[in-house]
């Protein structure tokens, strides 16, 4: 079963600086994940957990600007063919215009944009420019998303679908509960690829989600493996904290 | 014209929020909504508005200011008498009693100042409410005797010490345990701000401020030039301004804080092409962003205008014209704050000082027949700790060091 697992590993470019944030993406792609979410950090994240948090706000100290975030995603493509999927917030979509950035991102060779607080109907015509662009735009859902909200998430015909496994935001411990189970089938009927996470914590998770989405999603936990071993080794320590989440039992 | 839920003021607005926070905000709407229209609501809205808050506040005929400014009359709405010292708590109250109504036993709330928690505390305590109150840790530290209040009502006080640690991480902290717990929990947002229905919420709520203020204008024949208030989010100055805003007349001014003057990062203003349309907490916008749409670091002396962003309304207010908006630097608050005192018995909070300032400026480019109103949105006794070591350092000191001593 452990080939059929899939992960989406999450990074912040220059948390904890940039040269070790990118020793991390290569921890990740040599361990084998599937999928990349990188996430440009945005000085008020309202939908991360204070692991997020605090790193975007120590790689925002650090000096990350846009231009650098987009710098990293052009070294990414000179290492690895990962699918990059580009999170951030409004503000940072907002700022230059949505078209503009959508067409940078495009530029930048990032295969989604995940915008939390662009929900379909408040898009800010994200939905539209990433279609003219041909790149995905991953709506969010949550659990307890009422139908409605499913139905116009999946009026956008996306091609991913990014579903927040607990309600709450992420860093916790996730139980994979029937609720969980029963929404992850209702849209995977649909026929769209799931990327499932928030507080995915080790193996098990990733085994128990593996046969009801596209990839799990791991972000907090990298972040505390990356703060434990920030300046002795980052490389090697994602590299094996993303196999162990890769090799279930 | 007039309607009670707008969602979006001109291009300003709007509900940007994660997908968590939809069902939460899709409720409260339709409760607020309707709890507005139900005459049983808001009588007992307004009988605890009498009787608990204490309205209708006074109007003061600031007579001896009037007389040494030599322009027009000045009148102060003195809306710092009501209940915990600050126009804050006609909104506490309306959405604690909406919660109530709701079914929901626990309130979170923000609070910059501290008097939007003092008010919500003292509320959540009337009505028998679980209370949990987020502060920035930078604004516990300058407003510590609010801490103290809330924690005499009752409420939870948590530290946030994330981002700049003020207001506005406040927030981003309320938003989080809303997502997790809106089940039981009601987020009694304290400003004129935030994803909708909050902006129409809370101007709702404050317009009893307005309301007041043109009956008891027009109880003294008097007919408004112009009305002034201080603008952190906007939430005092939607409500005083409500009656208004669809008419032409009379000239409404809204005061941000000037903070040591206009560089980046020393002040708080966001109009007058200082600020940026951006969309941040849930809302679009005037923010103070820098050119990648990051937030910006501000400042001002207040801590209740120290905040980046200006309500949707009164900046969709403010780009039609229909609301004018001026500066005041920290020192001329704190002029300002003495000059009210000495001249007319009456101390400002630092806040609505901002206010006084313009309106005494606006004042004498006017004639006696011709009057301005100042929101006084607070009383300037929580201000204690900031106002003494601004005005009075040694003697302070001195006193300070000698209460520790004999601790």
């Amino acid at each position: 079963m452990s080939n059929t697992t899939r992960i989406m590993a999450h990074v912040i470019p220059w948390y904890p600086d940039r040269a070790q944030s990118m020793d991390a993406v290569r921890g990740l792609v040599d361990a084998g994940v599937s999928y990349l979410e990188v996430q440009f950090p945005f000085s008020d994240p309202t939908a991360d957990g204070p692991a997020i948090q605090a790193a975007c706000s120590d790689a925002l100290e650090a000096g990350f600007t846009v231009a650098d975030g987009f710098a990293f995603l052009d070294e990414i493509r000179t290492i690895t063919d990962t699918p990059v999927f580009l999170m951030s917030y409004a503000s940072l979509i907002y700022r230059p215009g949505v078209q503009a950035f959508v067409a940078r991102a495009r530029e930048h060779g990032v295969a989604g944009l995940i915008v939390p607080d662009l929900p379909p109907d408040y898009d800010e015509g994200l939905y539209d420019a990433c279609r003219d662009a041909g790149i995905a735009c991953v709506p969010v859902l949550v659990a307890t998303s009422a139908d409605a909200r499913v139905d116009l998430a999946l009026s956008t015909k996306p091609e991913y679908v990014y579903v927040a496994l607990r309600t709450g935001t992420t860093g916790s411990r996730t139980e994979l509960g029937a609720l969980n189970m029963g929404f992850l089938e209702k849209i995977g009927a649909s026929g769209t690829k799931i990327f499932a996470g928030f507080g995915i914590q080790d193996a098990g998770q990733v085994q128990a989600l593996a046969p009801h989405c596209e990839a799990a999603v791991v972000g907090s936990a990298f972040v505390r493996t990356i703060a434990a071993a920030s300046g002795s080794g980052v490389y090697e320590a994602v590299k094996a904290r993303a196999e162990s989440l890769l090799d279930a039992k | 014209m007039k309607q009670l839920y707008n969602d979006f003021f001109g291009e300003f607005g709007g509900r940007y929020v994660a997908e968590v926070l939809r069902s939460p905000l899709d409720e409260l709407e339709s409760a607020f909504v309707d709890a507005l229209s139900d005459e049983a609501f808001m009588r007992e809205f307004h009988r605890l508005l009498a009787s608990y808050v204490g309205r209708p506040t006074p109007l003061l005929h600031a007579e001896n200011v009037t007389r040494d400014v030599g322009g027009a009359q000045i009148y102060i709405k003195l809306e710092g008498l009501a209940a915990t010292g600050a126009h804050k708590i006609n909104n506490a109250l309306g959405q604690a009693l909406l919660a109530r109504r709701m079914g929901k036993p626990r309130i979170i709330a923000e609070t910059g100042a501290g008097q939007h928690g003092v008010a919500t505390a003292a509320v959540c305590a009337k009505l028998g409410l679980q209370c949990r109150v987020y502060m920035g840790e930078v604004d516990m530290r300058r407003q510590k005797p609010n801490v103290f209040w809330m924690e005499m009502y009752g409420a939870e006080v948590v530290p946030v010490t994330s981002g700049a640690r003020t207001l506005k991480d406040a927030v981003n902290e309320a938003m989080r345990d809303w997502s997790a717990n809106f089940a039981d929990t009601h987020y009694l947002l304290g400003s004129a701000l935030g994803p909708s229905p909050f902006p129409d919420m809370v101007r709702e709520f404050q317009s009893v401020i307005g309301t007041e203020v043109v009956s008891q204008l027009s109880a003294l024949g008097v007919r408004p030039t112009t009305l002034v208030t201080c603008v952190g989010g906007g939430s005092n100055a939607m409500g005083f301004f409500s009656p208004y805003i669809h008419e032409t007349e009379p000239e409404l001014i809204g005061v941000e804080a000037g903070g040591r003057g206009p560089a980046q990062g020393d002040h708080a203003a966001r109009m007058n092409g200082l600020g940026t349309p951006g969309i941040v907490q849930g809302y679009r916008s005037l923010f103070l962003l820098d050119d990648d749409g990051q937030v910006m670091p501000t400042h001002s002396v207040s801590a209740g205008l120290d905040y980046p962003g200006v309500g949707p309304q009164l900046a969709h207010l403010g780009q039609t014209g229909r609301v004018r908006f001026e500066r005041a630097t920290d020192s001329e608050a704190l002029e300002g704050l003495q000059y009210f005192a000495r001249k007319e018995g009456v101390i400002f909070a630092l806040e609505s000082a901002h206010a006084g300032m313009v309106a005494i400026r606006r004042a004498k480019e006017l004639t006696p027949d011709e009057a301005v109103v100042i929101n006084m949105s607070g009383r300037g006794d929580k201000d204690l700790f900031i106002t003494a070591r601004e005005l009075d350092a040694e003697r302070w000191k001195e006193f300070l060091t000698r209460e520790a001593a004999s601790l």
